[in-house]
């Protein structure tokens, strides 16, 4: 009854494009779908809504296999942004529903409901070509919904937003996981994949490398983190003589410590009250989406990306070499770790 | 309705529409009509042009005659000419003013006429800015040698009376080497000619509309994929309903024109006798009009119009699928508007005889598909293709168009999403007609 993708294969040339996709995604939920760019995202979203064949392998929705289903199941938000640059957006937006048989008097209904909802009301009439990208963007959206599909695929949704129409999207987002809409996006930015999803998928050169519901995914590596505040110095050299663990983020206010798989969390607690520091944070979580994905795939997931949206954006810290402690060269900096927590990490501290 | 045919009719709509809007399209359909009407008032216009066109000659005559050289001149210079309608005023100046007056612009010539010494021959002069082979100077020359004759003649002693019967015109007729049949008139220069006219204009016209309306489905596709909106709509709709829908679209927008420039046609031809009364005077009733658009031209136009149109427009299409970039369209249908010209160049010369329109290699060409269009309309206009010609044309068209969409749509549906890359023609072939 889900979304079922079952082994695709697909080369173009002497590209192999995917190589093996399987995975699914079950019906309400909100699905991230994660990898580089290049590594087959597009091409899988495109054999599902049968743009493409695949040639190897099936994609299916509720039992029915997509080379059958109507085409309205879908609504798809393609990576390749673009518009009629000359014709009204209500106009244009009305045409393409049409095309999945809407009726025009229902969707320019639909329209003026979600411009409203976009707070764009006034752009009904202008061309599209006289609209900033974001708000392009959001016409776009509203094509991809506005007859009303079962599944949304969404290929970097919040690529080139501003913090703000980040948050509209995100709100239409929720509007239509509500609605009892399957939502499936691929981003780069993983603070919006703990945030909205449910389940995950992470693929690589058209391999899959993790799939399942966010919080196993996030546990897969079986390491852990800790974040530990102390008064004194907050550098913890003490933590040195404690195997299995390294610093990942070093901050004034706390530090976050990676401890790896087997090694018990609660020994850096017991360490640190030993050596009688004032705890005044200590917070035992999962490692976050960006380290997994960096665990896995050897490069951060918004490599390439440029993005008005993502907090990191700005500081444009390219995957440097080995990190401190002589960690492999597949990890990210310490300084990268941390915002991937959120600025103000809620989990329980235990005072001492 | 299935979402085949909806879909189809959705994409020819917008396409309609929008292209309907713009000002190019207006002002063009303008043109067209304005064009139109000129067309199928052609024979009024010619004749009306024909007879606002008066040459004035001078005649400045030194020497004594027998006869009065004017009234010789204007014999001569009017003997083609309608009686009441002259296309040549001559009048007499005097020679010291001969000059200046064609200087001035008052008379396109003068013949000035001498006579060097008593009892000798005539000497003429023909003043004219007019180039020495030119109508003007031709003329006014072959009414010198007539007074030449006649002034010597009269030397001779022969009276001016009998001279009228030896200059009076033998009789000539001019014969087709098989004679009309016995229900059928003799087709006078004027109605020969306003086919030739007609026939040029039509395939002209036919040729434009081609090219064009093929530009306007290359640059439509062409403009998706540039902007991207290519993949929105084909999450929606099959390339094959893309294709036939844009095609489709401005095809209707080429009708559209098509058929405003006919009605504008057909009340010009109905308003016909009207006019031409009110341009030549009352006896615009004895004038026999040649109806150059008759409703066998017109359908065989309309049909030719529609199959060549879609012939060429799917290919178009393709064309247009496959470039990314607007600036490429132009050199990806090059190609096929210069096999459109080759139609059109050898159906043109061959309606005004400068290829014979009859040659065995013309009419194998006209049965070409992408050469028929033109070929056959204008093989059909001089009367050399009979209404089986034009079955036989259309058929093979009709079967080339089904080939030609099988062709383009797997070229469309490669060429759509391929981004990017520049595809050349055997990577996009292999793309389209390789495994999926």
């Amino acid at each position: 009854m889900s979304l079922e993708i079952t082994n695709l294969h697909k080369r173009f040339g002497e590209t192999v494009a995917l190589d093996g996709i399987t995975f699914r995604v079950e019906p309400g939920q909100v699905f991230g779908f994660l990898g580089a760019n290049g590594a087959g995202k597009t091409t899988t979203m495109r054999i599902a809504l049968d743009i493409i064949r695949a040639d190897e392998g099936r994609v299916s929705w509720r039992g029915r296999d997509s080379t059958e289903l109507p085409r309205r199941t879908w609504g798809y938000l393609p990576e390749e942004r673009g518009l009629y640059p000359r014709m009204k957006v209500e106009e244009q937006l009305v045409f393409f529903a049409a095309l999945y048989g809407v009726p025009s008097k229902a969707a320019r209904a639909e329209v003026h409901e979600w411009l409203e909802r976009f707070r764009v009301p006034e752009y009904a009439g202008r061309k599209a070509e006289e609209l900033s990208k974001g708000n392009q963007q959001k016409v776009q959206f509203i094509a991809a919904v506005l007859h009303d599909p079962e599944v949304l695929v969404m290929d970097e949704p919040f690529a080139g937003l501003d913090p703000v129409n980040v948050d509209l999207l995100k709100d239409a987002f929720l509007e239509m996981r509500d609605r009892g809409k399957t939502l499936v996006f691929s981003t780069h930015q993983m603070e919006m994949v703990e945030e909205l999803c449910d389940a995950v998928a992470i693929i690589d050169r058209g391999r899959l490398l993790a799939n399942g519901p966010t919080a196993e995914v996030r546990r897969m590596t079986g390491k852990r983190v800790v974040r530990l505040g102390v008064v004194g110095d907050p550098d913890l050299p003490w933590l040195a003589g404690i195997a299995g663990t390294r610093i990942t983020r070093a901050g004034r206010d706390y530090s976050e410590i990676e401890v790896a798989d087997g090694q018990d969390p609660e020994a850096l607690l017991h360490a640190a009250m030993e050596r009688g520091e004032r705890i005044t944070r200590f917070e035992i979580a999962d490692p976050s989406l960006t380290h997994i994905f960096i665990d896995l795939v050897g490069t951060r997931p918004d490599a390439e990306e440029r993005t008005l949206a993502g907090p990191r954006a700005a500081s444009g810290t390219p995957p440097t070499g080995p990190g401190p402690g002589g960690a492999p060269p597949v990890d990210a900096p310490p300084g990268h770790a941390a915002s991937s927590a959120g600025p103000t990490p809620s989990g329980p501290a235990t005072g001492a | 309705m299935g979402p085949n045919l909806r879909n189809t009719l959705v994409v020819a709509r917008r396409e309609f529409l929008v292209k309907a809007r713009t000002r190019a399209f207006r002002f063009g359909t303008v043109l067209l009509v304005i064009g139109a009407v000129l067309v199928a008032l052609a024979p009024v216009v010619i004749g009306w042009i024909d007879r606002q066109v008066i040459t004035k000659v001078a005649v400045a005559s030194a020497a004594e005659l027998a006869f009065d050289p004017v009234a010789r001149t204007a014999a001569v210079l009017n003997a083609g000419s309608e009686a009441d309608h002259p296309a040549y005023d001559v009048k007499a100046v005097a020679p010291d003013e001969a000059r200046q007056a064609v200087e001035r612009g008052d008379y396109s010539a003068a013949l000035v006429i001498e006579r060097p010494a008593t009892g000798s021959d005539l000497a003429f002069t023909v003043v004219t800015k007019d180039p020495p082979g030119g109508r003007v100077p031709a003329s006014v020359q072959q009414a010198a040698a007539s007074i030449a004759v006649a002034d010597r003649l009269d030397r001779l002693g022969v009276a001016p009376g009998d001279q009228a019967a030896l200059f009076a015109p033998a009789t000539v007729t001019v014969e087709e080497p098989t004679p009309p049949g016995p229900g059928e008139a003799a087709e006078s220069s004027v109605e020969f000619y306003t086919k030739m006219a007609l026939g040029q204009v039509l395939v002209i016209f036919l040729f434009m509309a081609i090219i064009l309306y093929g530009q306007w489905v290359a640059t439509s596709v062409a403009e998706e994929k540039a902007s991207r909106v290519m993949e929105i709509v084909l999450t929606a709709a099959t390339p094959f309903q893309l294709l036939g829908g844009k095609v489709l679209g401005v095809g209707g927008l080429g009708l559209v024109q098509f058929a405003a420039a006919l009605a504008a046609v057909i009340v010009t031809l109905l308003l016909q006798g009207p006019v031409a009364s009110f341009v030549f005077g009352a006896e615009a009733s004895s004038m026999d009009l040649p109806a150059g658009l008759t409703p066998d031209v017109i359908l065989t136009f309309t049909i030719l119009f529609v199959l060549g149109f879609l012939l060429y427009a799917v290919l178009y299409a393709a064309a247009g699928a496959t470039v990314s970039r607007m600036e490429d369209v132009n050199s990806v249908v090059a190609p096929m508007s210069l096999v459109a010209a080759i139609g059109y160049i050898v159906a043109v010369y061959g309606a005004t005889g400068l290829i014979p329109a009859d040659a065995s290699w013309v009419t194998l060409l006209s049965f070409i598909p992408f050469f028929s269009p033109y070929m056959i309309l204008s093989r059909y206009l001089t009367g050399d293709a009979g209404p089986l010609d034009i079955v036989a044309a259309t058929l093979i068209l009709v079967v080339s168009i089904v080939v030609c969409l099988w062709f383009a749509a797997r070229i469309y549906e490669a060429g759509v999403l391929a981004y990017g890359q520049k595809a050349g023609v055997r990577q996009l072939l292999k793309l389209a007609f390789g495994r999926r």
